[in-house]
């Protein structure tokens, strides 16, 4: 019953925010920002505080007015439409249960200011509780529940008058660490139901990556990266992509000359011959690039093809999973790999030369430098 | 309300203080509220009952007299006319202050506070100079041809209202202002984003948990204008008195201790009463459901 009483939510709604500006004084927030968002996706807006992602969801949320540049829902432009007037689904990092009503007050709250009928919106309260699993638990007070319980209250809160966009503000971060991956299975699982357009601030990439089904990275209020997760990660954009999502390995490399492979000298002036394709960005014989690659593509042995490298192991550090070797290049670049299933391992120790084979398309070459 | 085995006395190093510190610590306020307050009070409610002879009539003559008996009413409803109206101009204040941010806030605290520094009796010396048959009040008035008689506004029971409410504004404002500011912002944005008005967040939201506040303030402006001497006795009508003036009449000029003892009985089971029902109806830590 409780997936049926959720069903009768219209879908999500698109999304369309153009050139948004908003500064601050001198300074600039959000930067000419430009997302269209599908119906029923599921977005994150991930970066580093300051990167203006709040600031985005508070102009969607209608609490901030950009300076410049449009928000349209559907077609509908909203701008500057009052937070009221907006009709969207809001999650806060803190809950904000109201302290003074019962769990079930507090859902049927914005029923209440839709002019609902108290049996109606108790009945529809209701069954927004069931969906997020707390059934029977109307009566009691926001203080006697558990974090993660009122943040699920908050969640039936937000969709039990059937909005057809959900703002979370970084929902998770002030649970622990279980609870917030219980609750990102039940985000998930929500959306999936209800088919609503999600947009979701976070300053956790796992997070990020696990959710949503496109993730724009942002950085001094512009967005350095639009994509879906596999991408992100694969292929990042720009060097502040690559650097800030997932570990990266780093090394400034001088270009030698561009065709069909693409020459580069290491600061040990060894060359390197990479296919075209590694170059994520426009390059120039010449010019300086920083070469990336991922710690768990680097292969230990020379049994695969690619580019072998020696590396002087300082750190090897038991990490579960996999183990973490930490060494660095002859000119004294740290270097980094991630090498599951242990076992044959067992005879490195600290001071050991190992050599490691990079496949060819593990490498990308971005413009500029590292330090 | 405390919880047993929590206290808030506590060594340095975090231990429970022993009895004999605590009690250190607390003698000598104890030791002049009960030389200057407990004492005397015991002593007029003992002479209330006992002079001429032991009697209670003492207390009859508060209620069967009606001119006694509209003093103790009229004090009444005085105090609560200032606290309706300390309410009503301490509310808003209270709010802006909680809100605001910058030179403007700050002054606005100041000005709040400041009166508190100087003495009753100027504001009400004040006060009386603009309440004047030809002060400020009266000439704008004329000046702007609102009316061509001055008003009699000095010497009546608006001027008290007033004035009072005046002298105990920021009584009022600043336990509101305490409950106010310990309320989340996110709380009006939460209730905005999912659909209220300004109207019904302030009704709905801001007003429920800020009536911890309101009530306290209340409390405080309610029991001190009960007893308020200094503004009824300047600015109010001699014939409209309240129950402090008529105290002060009883011991100073009619030297009948007995009676101004029987009302000050009555005013201290009034206050005792209310601080009683108050405490007993309004469960504060229910209404804040406990919060953390």
């Amino acid at each position: 019953m409780n997936i049926a009483s959720a069903r009768q939510s219209a879908s999500g709604a698109s999304i369309r925010i153009s050139r948004l500006e908003k500064r601050f004084g001198a300074v600039s927030a959000v930067d000419g920002v430009d997302i269209e968002i599908a119906a029923g996706e599921f977005i994150a807006l991930l970066g580093p505080s300051g990167s203006g992602k709040t600031t985005i969801l508070m102009s969607v949320a209608g609490f901030e007015f950009p300076t410049s540049g449009t928000i349209h829902v559907d077609s509908e432009d909203l701008t500057y439409v009052p937070s009221n007037r907006r009709n969207l689904g809001m999650v806060f990092q803190n809950y904000t249960l109201f302290p003074h009503m019962s769990i079930l007050d507090n859902v049927a709250f914005p029923l209440k200011m839709r002019g609902l009928r108290t049996a109606e919106r108790h009945a529809r309260a209701e069954a927004a509780l069931a969906t997020v699993r707390l059934a029977g638990y109307g009566q009691r007070r926001p203080n006697e529940l558990s974090g993660g319980q009122q943040q699920r209250v908050a969640l039936a809160r937000a969709i039990v008058y059937q909005p057809r966009v959900l703002l979370m503000d970084e929902p998770l971060s002030a649970l622990d660490k279980n609870l917030r991956e219980d609750m990102q299975l039940e985000i998930k699982r929500l959306h999936a139901e209800l088919g609503i357009t999600v947009i979701f601030v976070t300053h956790d990439q796992s997070e990020a990556l696990t959710m949503a089904d496109r993730i724009a990275v942002l950085k001094d209020g512009k967005i350095q990266q639009i994509g879906p997760a596999r991408q992100l990660y694969e292929r990042p954009a720009n060097l502040f992509t690559a650097g800030f999502i997932g570990e990266m390995n780093f090394v400034d490399v001088a270009v030698q000359s561009v065709g069909d492979n693409i020459s580069v000298t290491l600061p040990s002036g060894e060359t390197w011959r990479l296919p075209a394709t590694a170059a994520v960005e426009p390059l120039a014989s010449g010019e300086a690039a920083v070469l990336a690659v991922r710690p768990e593509r680097l292969q230990l042995g020379t049994s695969l093809p690619g580019q072998v490298v020696a590396v002087t192991l300082s750190d090897i550090v038991y990490a579960g999973a996999a183990l973490l070797l930490i060494g660095r290049l002859p000119d004294g670049t740290e270097m980094r790999a991630r090498i599951p299933g242990a076992s044959q391992l067992s005879s490195l120790v600290p001071g050991d030369v190992a050599t490691f084979t990079i496949p060819a398309e593990a490498m990308l070459l971005y413009r500029g430098k590292r330090r | 309300m405390t919880e047993p085995g929590r206290s808030h006395f506590w060594h340095s190093d975090g231990r429970r203080l022993s009895g004999l510190s605590t009690l250190l610590l607390l003698l000598p306020f104890f030791a002049i509220i009960a030389f200057v307050f407990v004492y005397p009070i015991l002593q007029l409610l003992v002479i209330s009952v006992l002079e001429p002879h032991p009697t209670l009539e003492n207390y009859a003559r508060v209620v069967e007299n009606p001119v006694h008996l509209r003093v103790l009413l009229r004090t009444l409803w005085t105090a609560t006319l200032v606290t309706a109206l300390s309410v009503f101009l301490g509310f808003p204040v209270a709010y802006y202050m909680s809100r605001a941010k910058g030179t403007v806030a700050a002054l606005v605290a100041v000005c709040v506070i400041l009166p508190l520094w100087s003495s009753v009796l100027v504001r009400t010396a004040a006060w009386s100079f603009l309440f004047q048959r030809n002060g400020l009040i009266n000439s704008a008035l004329m000046a702007l041809g609102l009316t061509s008689q001055p008003f009699k506004l000095l010497y009546t029971q608006s001027a008290v209202v007033i004035a009072m409410a005046h002298v105990l504004l920021p009584f009022m404002i600043l336990p509101i202002y305490g409950a106010l500011r310990s309320i989340p912002n996110d709380y009006e944005r939460a209730a905005a984003v999912l659909g209220a008005t300004r109207l019904r967040i302030l009704l709905e939201v801001i007003l429920p948990l800020s009536l911890p506040g309101v009530v306290s303030g209340s409390l405080l402006v309610f029991l001190t204008a009960l007893g308020f001497f200094i503004t009824p006795a300047l600015l109010g009508s001699p014939q409209e008195m309240m129950i402090s003036t008529l105290v002060s009449k009883q011991i100073r000029e009619v030297l009948d201790w007995p009676f101004a003892a029987a009302l000050v009985g009555v005013l201290t089971l009034f206050v005792t009463l209310l601080a009683i029902i108050f405490s007993k109806t309004l469960r504060f830590d229910r209404l804040m459901g406990n919060a953390s």
